[in-house]
């Protein structure tokens, strides 16, 4: 028994031995934590994929140029394993920057530990590009050293009110219904702050369980209130069930968005309850942002590029987390470009100036109190349509990204 | 019965531990220390129902959010200094281990733990919901509240300085309880507990106390740690799998030994720590810990202090 217990500990230190960090001033180095276990595993795999397919695409061109040093400088990838958990996230975020040198940070995922390596980050001065992390709270917090990629959960129902306004300004009933769970509810609280300064009428404003199966009594009220929209929902199962049982019930509204569920592809599964349901998603292979609709200058492939790019590599069609990675990657390719330096405050000025249009969607940031935050991606909007007898999803909003007309209203469908 | 040795070199030797990163000025020593420390403090109060009194409480690290959110909640809204919050967090902890304990102390072996699971389930669905203290949302610290400790980098060696002191109080006082005649009247109960009431130890006042003592400390350190962190997440606060590793720390290091419990976080955390950035092995850490758990657990079961405890009489004085 000792002899095995001595063995295992040899072996253990000869590993760290051999394992030094060595960082040579050729390269960029870029550090972040990534949950390899743990709940957010799978969103983190493809934001981690994302953001590595980006890096190949640089380093095949032979880096990221620095104009002041003129030449270009290939990317170096230094990332932990968080565990999905706040424990380590700051001693590793320290040990990427102390000690392995990175020039320049990503968050992990999740809002909740971006947060914790947001104060290592601004204590060392390093730039961090925050992706999968949709929260607003972390950024009226005094960081400034922080960029959000995603659209914060304060926009991501704003826009069906736009979308509202759009096509039928005399639509002005909304019922709000949502899940009764920390993003939904910060997302439905901040669409109804929208609602009532846009001058629409909530008209209901209701929150249910998380796990709720039995939809009658809100569609009850629902219906004694008359609304033009129905928004809200929460996760899959009960926006699918809440889809289904509107379905069932007739029920006779002109709009009905809803989080997360209408974007998976399984919704589809619900068949003609399906139809006509719309949903915002940070980004679809769909969304046709191109260089001839951007409002802001291009850059980096397009969406079929992309997607095609992403396809090869690994397999299958990327979702938004995988976007949101690279994105990050472009998004902090072409600050450092434009800065023309790998200084910190150099990048963080064209950060600041920047406003850009990629295949994931405009990019700009806050520079006032909300420091960081996203401010020029919105969310684009897909609705599901019948196509040759087959239920397809169509991005229909924002104008510039749309793949399909919206077909209004929800009604036309009984 | 005397008062033993051990104390005389534990302590020197953490405080030792301590002062590195202070003297080297390294950030990333200073990072694994303070998670060394967090653990050791953990498992060393966690062993004071467990080891000494023979309750597997499974969800104890309900204590440790509940006193991250009473701490979190002082400083963010009432501008209350760490100290005094910390504080706060660890009486509010053993307040409510006290009351829990009054219920669910009555039941023993798989019934407790199970309920003390339930516990720690019950108490994070209750703050989901509570809206003035963040709910499902948690809270979020200002980054300017890091001003009034002298900026974030000091703010981070103050709570590396306060976990420090918070560990050494620990541990001295998990200590003075073994030695005690509370913490003999403690392992009667582990032994026998029918046989114990029927000697005169009241039962069940002592394991209520046993159980405050042991989430006192746990409390005190989600003060620092969520502190530190910036902000408060239920999921974060009351994580299931941090119970169990904190069970794993006890059972590696040395059940209702000191210095086994010190041990078994120090191992553990270093373990965990080595294998979750080498390169070799970082994509395999889980399973490789846990390889070396079994093979802990299966043949060294009482843990490792234990068993040097078993093999050296001389020795079994140094470490209590």
């Amino acid at each position: 028994m000792r002899r095995l217990m001595s063995v295992l500990v040899g072996v253990l230190f000869l590993a760290m031995a051999i394992g030094p960090a060595w960082a040579g001033m050729d390269k960029l180095v870029i550090g972040f934590t990534m949950s390899q276990t743990g709940k957010f595993n799978s969103e983190s795999k493809e934001q981690f994929q994302g953001l590595k397919l980006w890096a190949k695409q640089v380093n095949s061109e032979g880096g990221i140029f620095v104009r002041t040093v003129g030449r270009r400088f290939p990317v170096v990838f230094k990332y932990y394993d968080d565990e999905s958990s706040k424990d380590r996230v700051q001693q590793l975020y320290t040990r990427l920057i102390s000690q392995d040198k990175a020039d320049f940070l990503i968050s992990p995922y999740s809002s909740g530990l971006t947060a914790s390596a947001a104060i290592i980050a601004e204590q060392y001065g390093k730039v961090m590009m925050a992706t999968g992390a949709a929260s607003d709270s972390i950024f009226n917090k005094g960081y400034t050293h922080v960029f959000q990629i995603y659209t914060p959960a304060s926009r991501y129902l704003t826009d069906a009110m736009d979308i509202l306004s759009k096509v039928d300004p005399k639509a002005k009933r909304i019922a709000i219904v949502y899940e009764n769970s920390k993003f939904a509810k910060s997302v439905c609280t901040s669409a109804k702050k929208y609602a009532e300064k846009k001058g629409f009428k909530v008209v209901l404003f209701e929150a249910y369980d998380p796990g709720t199966t039995d939809f009658t009594s809100f569609i009850n009220k629902i219906k004694a209130t008359h609304p033009d929209a129905i928004i809200g929902g929460g996760h899959f199962a009960d926006g699918e069930t809440f889809t289904k049982q509107l379905y069932e019930q007739k029920v006779k509204v002109k709009l009905v968005s809803l989080l997360v569920a209408p974007a998976v592809p399984e919704f589809s599964e619900l068949g003609k309850a399906a139809l006509y349901v719309t949903g915002p998603s940070q980004w679809e292979p769909l969304a046709k942002f191109s260089k001839k609709t951007a409002k802001s200058k291009w850059f980096g492939p397009s969406s079929k590029e992309f997607t095609q790019a992403y396809k090869k590599a690994y397999g299958y069609v990327p979702g938004y987390h995988a976007a949101g990675g690279y994105a990050a990657g472009l998004v902090l390719q072409k600050a450092i470009e434009e800065a023309g330096s790998i200084k910190t405050n150099d990048v963080k000025k064209a950060l600041e100036k920047m406003d850009i249009t990629t295949f994931y969607g405009r990019i700009k940031f806050d520079t006032g109190k909300y420091y960081g935050r996203q401010v020029g991606h919105s969310m684009v909007y897909l609705q599901w349509q019948e196509k040759g007898g087959k239920l397809v999803k169509e991005v229909v909003w924002p104008l510039e990204a749309k793949s399909a007309d919206l077909i209004y209203p929800f009604y036309k469908k009984y | 019965m005397g008062k033993g040795k051990t104390l005389f070199w534990l302590i020197p030797l953490l405080l030792v531990i301590v002062a590195i990163p202070g003297v080297s000025g390294s950030v990333t020593a200073r990072e694994g220390v303070f998670l060394i420390l967090m653990y050791v403090t953990l498992a060393v109060s966690l062993n004071i129902i467990l080891g000494y009194t023979g309750y597997v409480s499974f969800g104890h690290i309900v204590f440790y959010g509940i006193g991250g959110y009473v701490a979190f909640y002082l400083m963010i809204f009432h501008g209350v200094h760490l100290i005094p919050a910390m504080i706060a967090g660890g009486i509010g902890a053993a307040l409510a281990a006290f009351a829990l304990g009054e219920a669910v102390l009555r039941l023993r072996g798989a019934f407790f733990a199970i309920a003390t699971i339930g516990v720690n389930e019950a108490v994070k669905a209750l703050v989901n919901n509570l809206n003035f203290i963040g709910g499902a949302e948690g809270l979020f610290f200002n980054f300017s509240i890091y001003k009034t400790y002298g900026g974030a980098a000091r703010a981070i060696w103050f709570s590396y300085y306060t976990m420090a002191t918070v560990t050494v109080v620990t541990i001295v006082a998990a200590y003075l309880i073994k030695k005690s005649k509370f913490g003999l009247g403690l392992m009667a109960i582990r032994e026998d507990e029918d046989a114990a009431i029927i000697l005169g130890v009241n039962a069940k006042r002592y394991k209520s106390l046993a159980y405050a003592a042991s989430a006192f400390f746990p409390g005190m350190v989600g003060a620092v740690f969520f502190f530190k962190a910036g902000n408060i997440e239920p999921h974060d606060a009351f994580h299931l799998m941090k119970s169990i590793e904190m069970i794993f720390m006890v059972m590696l290091g040395g059940y209702g030994n000191v210095t086994g419990a010190v041990t078994g976080a120090l191992v553990y955390e270093r373990l965990k720590g080595f294998l979750l950035v080498n390169p070799l092995f970082k994509n395999l850490h889980m399973a490789i810990s846990g390889v070396i758990l079994l093979l802990i657990v299966l043949f060294m079961p009482q843990g490792i202090i234990g068993f040097i405890r078993d093999k050296s009489k001389k020795l079994r004085e140094l470490l209590e």
